[in-house]
């Protein structure tokens, strides 16, 4: 009922069609490899998270090393352990979680995680620390790029991380760790 | 309803507060600043942006019918309200059909808009917001004074006094860090024995029936997630067409809001969860009424970014609450009168026209445009105060002849200088209130003209 009477009152009212005109040239579409790793560093720092340069062979036994208790998402064990249906509780427990990102934004250090990387949606959330690994030859340049990169279609939830959680609620005061995680440490090879 | 120009006055009180208050914001727009410059497409940003927000509400029923048909087919129930009244009654049936208890929410202004909290708390069913500033103020019973910085009224000592009162802080704290991971802890237990999560919408994408949330604390993601049953709310105006929009909205909403290049979290929901529920409710409330408005239409455009209210010199004085509307600042001013025209007619006054609100808007709405096509509208349906539109008419007549006008300066250039200060600040003259007069010149500048062409002859 609303439904159409909304619908009536849009159709009524609308005004005429217009053109959508496509204005935007992207310079920063013209990056090189290493303006992209650059950038991208420097972004992620400025968003409060902490990057490790490392090589391929390097970053497990780093994040090994680095953390005692730590899970991590790539591995299959840790995937059919923390499913869809695992209880909050025991999400709640998690310390150090790691995801492999599937891609990640120069110009605001953003990381795209989706449904297939996630065994539970709220994983990279209610983990205290998040740890990314990452290749440097995944970093598009902007926000547009992301979105020309990925398809929504593919999956049920997706998110864009950039940095740990943070608020400034109290004073403007810059406060990580508000909801989700407090710290963010992105491993780049 | 008291007026804007009182309320001001209250806030104008304390003068330190008025001082932090104006300087912060104008922090915020620096940086915002900053962050726009080193984009150097920034301005055609701008421009597809206004641009495919004016197509998508040139086609909004065809876009809106396509976003239900794509979440239909991902499982999500699609519904519509056509007001607050309609919108508050659907929650309130999703909670019951659930056996919804614990209702956590994040930031959406369109449930302040529709009144949602108080309509629940009159059912008995309490609702937690969960942005650190919303939950602040809905401790305080107090409404948010920014729609973006819901708490940037408040002083930390306030805050902390709050938290000590009602999560049992320290008497006396007051840092930041301190209070802020008081409030994770106690959210957090909110989160997990949450049964329903409501969020608003920063975007809802009709190509792929996606709805997107942006935060920086997380709060949507852990509610969401936690929760078995998610309920996003729109307003009509949220529709992007497609999901290549999102990377031209994304680009600017957080850098035109507080200076950063992208929010913690852009968070994209799709289906519910495996054994979830998820639903999108679509709002009018008013808003369709003014698509295709030869003045006002554009309003619709707003992401409601906040950048319009860091940038404003009248609210970063006056304070959120003086406006007394839930969109306080620019866009609130010209939104308010939409709602309500006689409650709110003395907003469109609360402005310079200057017009730093349009320069920095994402999507090129001519905000200060609007505030005077609606004060020209106010008055002619009469509803500015008598004293105003006499006072005008007046001036209209005098300034409107030539040797009316030269007469009116010379008497007023007398009276500037001989009449007593108590006659001259007579209660109706509001421009004398915190104002001084100028002192007048001994001449006119017409006068003094016609005396330098003779001097030089
Ligand atoms: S009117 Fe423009 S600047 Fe103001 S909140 Fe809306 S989008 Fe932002």
């Amino acid at each position: 009922m609303s439904k159409e009477e909304i619908l009536a009152s849009i159709r009524k009212r609308k005004g005429a069609t217009v053109e959508v005109q496509n204005t935007v040239q992207i310079q920063a579409s013209g990056w090189g490899g290493t303006e992209l790793r650059k950038q991208f560093i420097e972004n992620l720092k400025a968003a409060g998270a902490e990057v490790v340069c490392l090589k391929k062979e390097e970053v497990d036994p780093y994040i090994a090393s680095t953390w005692e208790n730590v899970l991590d998402f790539s591995q299959p064990e840790v995937m059919t352990e923390y499913t869809a249906t695992c209880p909050l509780e025991k999400l709640n427990k998690i310390e150090q979680a790691v995801f492999r990102g599937n891609f990640g934004v120069a110009e605001n250090g953003a990381i795209w995680l989706e449904d297939k990387d996630l065994p539970h949606r709220i994983a990279p959330f209610i983990a205290q620390h998040l740890i990314f690994k990452l290749d440097t030859n995944e970093i598009v340049a902007t926000m547009q790029d992301a979105y020309r990169r990925m398809d929504l279609k593919d999956t049920g939830f997706g998110v864009f991380i950039s940095g740990p959680s943070k608020t400034a609620d109290i004073e403007q005061s810059l406060v990580y760790g508000a909801h989700g995680a407090k710290e963010l440490t992105v491993c780049l090879t | 309803m008291m007026s804007h120009a009182c309320k001001a006055k209250q806030f104008l009180a304390n003068e330190s507060r008025v001082d932090w208050h104006n300087r912060t914001l104008w922090l915020v727009r620096q940086k915002r600043d900053r962050v726009a410059a080193a984009v150097p497409e920034w301005e055609h940003l701008r421009e597809q942006a206004a641009s495919i927000k004016k197509e998508a509400l040139a086609n909004l029923d065809v876009y809106l019918e396509q976003l239900e048909t794509e979440a239909t087919r991902n499982g999500v129930t699609v519904l519509w309200a056509k007001d607050a009244g309609e919108f508050n009654r659907i929650i309130l049936h999703i909670i019951q059909k659930h056996g919804v208890k614990n209702i956590v929410k994040s930031k959406s202004m369109l449930t302040e808009e529709c009144g949602l909290n108080p309509f629940l708390h009159d059912r008995g069913i309490e609702v937690v917001d969960t942005d650190l500033g919303e939950r602040i103020i809905q401790f305080r019973k107090e409404t948010p004074s920014h729609i973006v910085l819901p708490a940037i009224h408040l002083k930390k000592e306030e805050i902390g006094e709050t938290f000590h009162e009602k999560l049992n802080t320290e008497k006396g704290a007051s840092d930041p860090t301190y209070l802020t991971q008081a409030a994770r802890r106690h959210l957090r237990e909110k989160f997990l024995a949450a049964d329903m999560a409501l969020t608003g919408v920063n975007f809802a994408v009709a190509e792929t029936g996606t709805v997107v949330v942006c935060t920086n604390e997380g709060n949507a993601d852990m509610g969401v997630h936690a929760a078995p049953v998610q309920v996003h709310c729109m307003g009509i105006e949220k529709i992007v067409p497609k999901q290549d929009d999102l990377g031209i909205f994304t680009r600017l909403l957080a850098r035109n809001a507080t200076g950063q290049a992208v929010t913690t979290y852009t968070s994209h929901y799709r289906k519910p969860k495996p054994g979830g529920a998820m639903y999108i409710v679509i709002v009018d409330n008013g808003r369709s009424n003014y698509l295709g408005h030869p003045k006002y239409s554009d309003s619709l455009k707003c992401i409601r970014c906040g950048g319009c209210m860091n940038t404003c010199p009248v609210y970063r004085r006056s304070g959120g609450h003086s406006y007394g509307y839930v969109i306080p600042g620019p866009i609130g001013s010209i939104l308010a009168p939409q709602k309500e025209a006689q409650k709110y007619r003395d907003l469109p006054f609360a402005s310079s026209l200057c017009g730093s609100c349009s320069n920095v808007c994402p999507v090129k709405i001519a905000i200060h445009e609007q505030l005077y096509f609606w004060r020209q509208d106010l008055t002619q349906q009469k509803r500015t105060s008598f004293l105003k539109r006499f006072s005008m008419k007046v001036a209209g007549f005098l300034l409107s002849e030539n040797t009316r006008y030269n007469l009116t300066g010379i008497l007023v250039r007398w009276a500037l200088r001989y009449l007593p200060h108590g006659l001259l600040y007579l209660p109706f003259n509001a421009w004398g209130r915190g104002r001084e007069l100028p002192v007048p010149p001994r001449q006119s500048f017409k006068q003094w003209y016609e005396g330098r062409k003779k001097t030089k002859n």
